[in-house]
């Protein structure tokens, strides 16, 4: 009876173990199975999220080879621009000295224009050579009208000389010839001497208005000279 | 070689310079009448004269200077192609001496006469200088009047001579005589109103 009873026990703990186990287990399985489902859940949502990282990241990516290009093309641009800088800051130097060697050469017009409206008093000095040709011209002028009062006299002479030759009669005849022949020579020497006196005319018109032509020209160039002078000051102050 | 427009516009410069410069009081009637090439006399024209100043025929009456006696002032005005020479031929009379020298007890009939005509030059210095840029005058230089007939020598472009009476009684016989080394055309405006006047040029 004892023995039946503890059989029973042991049989009943043995059902009651069995029985325990199962419903251990079944719980297990029910904890494991939501473990999974939650795990599935978890695995998804970390595939996702692993998914939209991966996207994120091929985005960024492409957006740092963006970068890097325009990195790159801004490099570019910058080197191209130093180069460009160079060769402007060459220019401006070039510039700088050409305008240096202007103002300079303006100058140096400036100060030749000055020193050539010296030239005026050479013109005035050609100019003065007129006044001692006309006193020559006068000289000769006076002295043809010298000429031409004994010339006068002469006529006179020969004309008293032909009446006197009349009055001696046959005896003058060779002597009024002589007389003929110095009023011919005399009138002669009137002619020459009128035209001696035209051609000093002329000479002194001739002298004069080419001596003035010299000094007018003179101050033309003068005037001239002063203006190329007056512009070659405004380049250089321009220049400054 | 001078166009005929240049011509007449060098002849309105003379007129306007002969009466700006001539008179020597600002209310003195300046008659002036060109004298036709191998006329006896002056005969008048009256184109081109200043109205008031023109049709009284003085400057032809008797009393003009003696066309190859005394002595004529020469004044040459220079460009690059052409010089311009103006001869003025006073006459010597009391009158002339009378109405020039005033009171001027310091200077000459000569100095004087030389001055005026000197001023006369220079303002048509300046009125041809608006068309000719560059231009040079001479300082005046008296000459016998018997010079006047051999400017024909110089081959001259333009010549013209001007009886011109100032006042009642003086005559001035002046002759423009232009040589041309190349083709002068411009026509002058000598309507502008003179800025100046009176002033003293130096030479």
């Amino acid at each position: 009876m004892t023995q039946s009873y503890f059989v029973a026990a042991l049989m009943s703990s043995v059902v009651t173990a069995i029985l325990a186990y199962l419903i251990h287990r079944f719980y297990a399985a029910r904890a494991a199975a939501r473990l999974r489902e939650e795990s599935d859940v978890r695995i998804d949502a970390l595939a996702q999220t692993h998914a939209r990282r991966t996207e994120e990241t091929g985005q960024e990516e492409q957006a740092r080879q963006a970068l890097e290009a325009a990195i790159a093309d801004l490099r570019d641009d910058l080197a191209r621009q130093i180069a460009t800088t160079d060769e402007v800051r060459v220019a401006l130097k070039t510039a700088v000295e050409e305008k240096d060697q202007w103002t300079q050469q303006a100058k140096q017009i400036a100060d030749e224009a000055s020193r050539l409206k010296s030239l005026a008093a050479t013109f005035e000095r050609w100019h003065e050579q007129m006044i001692s040709l006309m006193t020559q011209n006068q000289d000769m002028h006076a002295k043809n009208h010298e000429l031409s009062a004994i010339v006068r006299h002469v006529v006179i002479v020969s004309l008293n000389a032909s009446i006197e030759a009349a009055r001696a009669g046959p005896a003058g005849r060779g002597f009024a010839v002589v007389a003929s022949e110095v009023r011919e020579l005399a009138a002669r020497s009137e002619e020459l001497s009128k035209s001696y006196r035209n051609s000093l005319h002329r000479n002194d018109l001739t002298t004069t208005t080419t001596f003035q032509d010299i000094q007018a020209g003179g101050k033309m160039i003068t005037a001239s000279l002063g203006s190329v002078e007056a512009l070659a000051h405004q380049l250089q102050s321009k220049l400054h | 070689m001078i166009s005929s427009q240049a011509k007449d516009s060098i002849e309105r410069i003379f007129y306007k310079a002969a009466q700006a410069r001539l008179p020597m009081a600002p209310g003195d009637v300046c008659g002036i009448v060109a004298i036709k090439p191998n006329s006896a006399g002056a005969k008048d024209r009256t184109e081109g004269l200043t109205e008031g100043r023109a049709g009284d025929g003085g400057a032809s009456r008797a009393g003009k200077p003696q066309t190859h006696t005394g002595q004529v002032v020469v004044l040459t005005i220079s460009g690059i192609l052409f010089r311009l020479m103006l001869l003025l031929h006073f006459n010597e009379d009391d009158s002339t001496r009378d109405y020039f020298v005033k009171d001027d007890a310091q200077s000459t009939f000569e100095e004087i006469v030389a001055e005026i005509s000197n001023l006369c030059c220079g303002a048509m210095n300046q009125e041809l200088l608006r068309y000719f840029p560059d231009l040079g005058m001479s300082t005046p230089y008296m000459l016998s009047a018997q010079c006047v007939p051999h400017l024909e020598d110089l081959k001259p472009s333009y010549l013209s001579s001007y009886a011109i009476q100032l006042g009642d009684s003086v005559h001035i016989v002046a002759t423009l005589c232009v040589c041309a080394d190349g083709p002068i055309d411009f026509v002058a405006d000598v309507t502008a109103v003179e800025e100046s006047s009176g002033e003293l040029e130096l030479f």
